[in-house]
């Protein structure tokens, strides 16, 4: 069992598409969730071995979900990947106090993210 | 915030002004508070009379008080003169009197040395004498009182008497009868001469004693005048200092009250009023200054209502541009992220002919993102919602991760590419991420508008305060676009933009995130011989500056 499993947490369906579009040709499994409540849910169901999440999302923000996510044993090591808004230059310090592992600037280009991701997950 | 904040140099307390008032001053304060005065101070200046009026009020008060002063000194004056005339007068009458009593004695002795001598020649000298001696009488009997009249009459009639004893005498003389006459002298002239001298005594004593009464009168009267004239000179000279005291501090207190008043003005406080007890000009002044202040009040309000509903309009502004930002970049980032899978080929294989197509919606999609992501900054910083991101950072990495982005551009157009950054340059803090931002823009800049030579970007470290520079050998700017440059929409050249690329707006942003570190920046150039753009920002920037 080497696949590796990613949970992708963004509200935009074109973003998860993208995302879908570029792990095909790879062995990673995409999970995805739509909102902060969700993602904490599937994380810790699931147990994926990286996460991606984005820090704008509705219900529970992005950073709030990562907060949560460190404090949940289950998820406490799992490398999160937080992927930032471009111009909120905060964004990258909050994510970092929150307990994330990387951060992305959107708009960012999908194959930064998947050399990122490999560097986090290797693949198996 | 950065973690090792350097102190804030405390701010010299600058002491207030010491106000130093003068004796007077704090002598006119008390008097002010402290005093009855005080209280007239505030009743004058509430007559309602016109400032001329006041004035010419104290001084035709004080000139009566001169013309009283004049006039009393004048009665006194005529007063001691009509005394010591009278004392003149009295004087006189004792030397008459003293005469008379000197007379008697003497033709007493005529009458024994004539009687003595029988010689009646000296007695002819006392009956020559007699007019003389009525004459002093009667001017002794003029101003003489009752009494003394009486008196007079005595020694007249005495005097009558004795001088036809006299002459009876003579006659007993001249007739060889030396016995009788010494008997008549003995019996009846010396008794005669000793009751007029009694008489002439009596009056003397009594002109003597109406002399001593007048003289001490007069004594009297003079130190009472004297009293009276320095009391009212006292008088009139206090009375003149606390009309002048009080008609001048009625005026002193409301243009001290304006001149406080028109300092809260100056410093801005609007609808501050003025109170003064006055009801003359300085009154009507006082009122004017308050219509004055409440307009400037309500001036100022509305400005304020205005300036908060152009801030309003401004903010919508601002924030329909950032919202529209933000919703322009999420399908371009579909757009982008899709054609990158597609040139990724991800789809599967690209024919070659699409490549360049593909790479080119790339390219414009990144510039459309950057001209958003421009349009967003800007709109942020204008709308006051651009927050730095306080950390500490390295100005070495910062350069060189500048550099290192852009080194591939300089290389591709054959351009040198150097940074100079001293070794020994502490930790410095401020937002790194829009410092790196602002030498990007500065150094793609000089990149895109230098065809041949180089670039240089140094750094030193002044005091406490950050030089960044980037100097290139490009095409410069006109002296007279030099002040327009950091502008928006600002490209030296419009087809410069079309040949250049870039979005017109890096200067601008750059400037507004210098500014927001607290720092300056600023271009020299020459057409033809290139350009260098300058910026300084403190070494340790503790808190945005608002821009």
């Amino acid at each position: 069992m080497s696949e590796k499993t990613i949970l992708y947490v963004e509200d935009n369906e074109l973003n998860r598409k993208i995302v879908r579009d570029l792990l095909r040709r790879t062995s990673y499994r995409l999970i995805e969730a739509v909102d902060g409540e969700a993602g904490i849910a599937t994380a810790l169901e699931q147990r994926p071995d990286l996460i991606l999440m984005d820090l704008q999302l509705p219900k529970v923000s992005g950073i709030e979900a990562v907060r949560a996510l460190r404090n949940a044993p289950a998820t406490a090591d799992t490398p999160i990947i937080a992927i930032t808004s471009f111009a909120l230059s905060g964004d990258q310090q909050k994510a970092k106090d929150a307990g994330a592992s990387a951060y992305l600037a959107k708009p960012y280009s999908p194959f930064d993210l998947l050399d990122m991701i490999r560097k986090l997950a290797p693949e198996g | 915030m950065c973690p090792h904040e350097i102190e804030q140099p405390v701010e010299p307390t600058v002491p207030a002004p010491e106000t130093t008032l003068g004796l007077g001053e704090r002598i006119a304060g008390v008097l002010l508070t402290r005093s009855p005065l005080g209280f007239l101070v505030r009743r004058v200046a509430g007559i309602r009379a016109s400032v001329h009026a006041k004035l010419l009020g104290a001084f035709l008060l004080i000139a009566l008080l001169l013309i009283a002063m004049t006039a009393l000194s004048l009665q006194t004056i005529s007063s001691v003169s009509r005394k010591s005339r009278l004392l003149d007068q009295a004087r006189e009458r004792v030397d008459a009197s003293r005469q008379i009593e000197q007379a008697v004695g003497l033709q007493m002795n005529v009458t024994r040395n004539a009687v003595t001598l029988r010689d009646e020649a000296a007695i002819e000298s006392i009956l020559r004498e007699k007019n003389r001696f009525a004459d002093t009488l009667a001017r002794l009997e003029g101003a003489a009182s009752p009494g003394e009249r009486e008196a007079i009459h005595r020694i007249r009639a005495a005097e009558d008497e004795m001088l036809r004893t006299v002459a009876q005498i003579a006659h007993l003389i001249r007739d060889g009868k030396a016995d009788e006459a010494m008997a008549l002298h003995l019996n009846e002239g010396y008794p005669q001469y000793r009751e007029i001298a009694t008489l002439v005594t009596r009056v003397v004593r009594s002109e003597e004693a109406g002399m001593g009464r007048l003289r001490q009168s007069v004594e009297a009267e003079n130190r009472q005048a004297l009293l009276l004239m320095g009391g009212f000179a006292a008088a009139s000279i206090a009375l003149a200092l606390i009309l002048g005291f009080v008609i001048s501090w009625s005026f002193i207190i409301p243009v001290r009250a304006a001149g406080g008043f028109l300092g809260q003005i100056a410093k801005g406080d609007f609808g501050a009023t003025i109170d003064v007890p006055n009801r003359d000009e300085f009154g009507a002044l006082a009122a004017r200054m308050n219509e004055m202040s409440h307009e400037l009040h309500q001036l100022y309000e509305e400005q304020r209502t205005l300036n908060v509903e152009l801030e309003r309009a401004s903010k919508a502004k601002s924030d329909f541009l950032a919202s529209m930002s933000h919703e322009l970049r999420t399908p371009l980032n579909a757009i982008l992220g899709f054609n990158e899978l597609i040139l990724g080929e991800i789809y599967g294989e690209v024919p070659d002919e699409l490549k360049v197509p593909l790479t080119d919606i790339q390219n414009s999609g990144k510039h459309l993102l950057r001209l958003i992501n421009n349009v967003l900054d800007l709109a942020k910083i204008e709308a006051g919602h651009m927050d730095l991101a306080l950390a500490d950072y390295s100005v070495q990495d910062t350069v060189m991760s500048v550099t290192t982005a852009l080194r591939p551009l300089a290389a591709q157009k054959g351009l040198d590419l150097v940074a100079a950054v001293p070794e020994d340059i502490p930790v410095a803090c401020g937002d790194g991420g829009r410092i790196t931002q602002c030498l990007m823009n500065l150094v793609g800049n000089a990149l895109k508008f230098t065809q041949q030579g180089g670039v240089e970007v140094a750094v030193d470290l002044r005091g406490d305060v950050l030089h960044y520079r980037v100097t290139d050998t490009g095409t410069g700017i006109a002296e007279d676009r030099l002040e327009t440059v950091f502008g928006e929409f600002r490209q030296e050249d419009a087809t410069i933009a079309g040949q250049f690329g870039g979005t017109g707006l890096g200067l601008s942003i750059t400037k507004k995130f210098v500014e927001l570190h607290g720092g300056r920046i600023w271009v020299e150039s020459e057409v033809g011989k290139g350009s260098t753009f300058s910026f300084t920002i403190p070494l340790r920037v503790e808190r945005a500056e608002t821009v």
